[in-house]
């Protein structure tokens, strides 16, 4: 089932951030041209440009946020509850279709910047002043260990998302164990998580905090992320099963 | 053994008990009626039925399991607001039930729609109320459920489109099944009921056949619950 609730959570998150993707892009062709051919005529194009593709790109971040928290208590906590919650699906299931969904559209937006990056270095013009051959030649040179610290990272970063996502996930089911405000019991419950992980990651990073000094070194650095991707699915593992128990022992539909 | 037994039911909220120590047992092959005014303690019955909440105590037994995945398989449940994602058109709404319920069946769905003239190419956020309570109906009832929950199916909408609704129920359910409609508005539904539970502030008034109420009591099942509920 975990398949089929993704066939529509996916492009259910995705709506409202699909036309933000194409205005980032234009803004991103505008801002190529402002600081590109068109860089001679005035620096108030370059301003304005800049700030219109500054604006569009927190409004990405700040709608990916706000969707993922509203499809998450919508959904399973409000009114579209007396649908979803009456499918033949695990608690599980629905909690990690929406973590699934919410990563893929959070990774999905950092590409998208990337992107809306060479959109503005092909129409400024500068991206024909990269050597390619050049280029392949500085990946070559990336060793073994030099990909595998990039493979970390990537997988460091998604299991940390994927850890925030969990967290607020379970502020928000605490949240709904309250009959009133549960907007405020919430925001309680993030702060509370919030502790919970900071206190935590304290304790659990100790034993390789000497590291932290070394970071130009590259097998401290891949330690650390190793020991970063630990940490991440202990805490999202916790949260996790802080929504599911929730979900399937307290769950109170008003 | 019942369709669906409940012993010693309660729930509680904070400051208000929504359900008393219900106790009730329902056979296959009958409509019945869960009749009370506003605030009695329906929804919240239907809701726990559904497991969209958890007792405070006591016990729900639907087909022998209690309320969860092997339920849901089960149950068709019609809430009293419309709950389906609104940006879908009827037809992927209609793929959004095969995918999920293994009882539905989609061409009796689709001769349903059909015959209300239910645009399948239209989002549901731009239907009217009514043909919004419509679709979500067709929907419920061309599921081959062993059990329809329909919680205030007849709300807030015209005479004809009520009609068409009670003939829709009776038409469509599997007579293996049970049909529980839980409303207030008696009149508009006596005629299809077999059997009327009364819930009156949490708790379970009377449980008889409709027949058997008018053979007693010489009333309707309306004029009977005008005097339970006589404010």
């Amino acid at each position: 089932m975990l398949g089929k609730l993704l066939k529509y959570e996916i492009p259910a998150l995705g709506r409202s951030l699909m036309p933000l993707y194409i205005g980032w892009t234009a803004t991103a062709v505008l801002l190529g041209l402002a600081v590109g051919p068109l860089s001679s005529t005035s620096d108030f194009m370059v301003i304005v440009t800049g700030m219109m593709y500054s604006a569009v790109a927190t409004a990405v971040v700040v709608m990916a946020v706000v969707m993922i928290i509203q499809r998450y208590k919508n959904s399973l906590l409000g009114d579209q509850a007396y649908f979803y919650q009456v499918l033949p699906v695990s608690a599980a299931e629905h909690i990690a279709s929406k973590s699934i969904s919410a990563l893929v559209w959070i990774l999905l937006s950092g590409v998208a910047m990337l992107l809306t990056g060479l959109v503005i270095a092909l129409f400024s013009g500068e991206l024909l002043k990269i050597s390619l051959p050049e280029l392949f030649r500085a990946l070559a040179e990336l060793k073994l260990s030099g990909w595998l610290t990039v493979l970390l990272s990537i997988i460091a970063l998604a299991f940390s998302i994927t850890k925030s996502i969990l967290g607020i996930y379970a502020a928000i089911t605490i949240g709904h164990q309250v009959q009133k405000h549960t907007v405020l019991a919430s925001i309680g419950a993030y702060i509370g998580v919030l502790t919970f992980e900071t206190c935590a990651g304290r304790i659990l990073f100790a034993p390789i905090s000497r590291l932290w000094y070394r970071l130009d070194d590259l097998a401290s650095f891949n330690l650390i992320m190793v020991v970063a991707i630990l940490v991440s699915a202990a805490l999202g593992a916790v949260y996790f099963f802080i929504c599911r128990y929730l979900m399937e022992n307290k769950l109170n539909i008003s | 053994m019942a369709r669906i037994e409940i012993n010693g039911l309660t729930k509680e909220f904070t400051g208000l008990t929504a359900l008393d120590s219900v106790d009730l047992s329902l056979e296959k092959g009958q409509i019945v009626g869960l009749l009370g005014p506003n605030g009695s303690g329906k929804t919240t019955l239907i809701k726990i039925l559904n497991g969209l909440l958890k007792p405070t105590a006591g016990t729900v037994l639907i087909n022998n399991m209690t309320p969860g995945i092997g339920t849901k398989k089960a149950v068709a449940f019609l809430p009293d607001r419309n709950a389906l994602p609104e940006y879908m058109t009827t037809d992927q709404l209609l793929e959004l039930y095969q995918d999920f319920f293994e009882d539905f069946n989609r061409e009796k769905a689709e001769a349903m729609i059909a015959d209300l003239g239910i645009s399948t190419s239209q989002q549901m956020k731009k239907m009217s109320k009514g043909t919004k309570e419509k679709l979500q109906l067709c929907l419920v009832m061309a599921r081959e459920a062993d059990v329809y929950l329909l919680d205030e199916p007849i709300g807030g909408v015209d005479p004809a489109t009520r009609d068409y609704i009670l003939r829709t129920i009776i038409s469509n359910y599997n007579e293996d099944a049970l049909v529980i409609i839980a409303t207030h508005l008696i009149s508009d539904v006596e005629s299809v009921l077999d059997d009327v539970v009364f819930i009156k502030e949490g708790r379970v008034v009377l449980h008889k056949p409709a027949e058997t109420i008018r053979e007693e009591t010489g009333e309707s099942v309306d004029q009977l619950f005008r005097e339970v509920f006589r404010c």
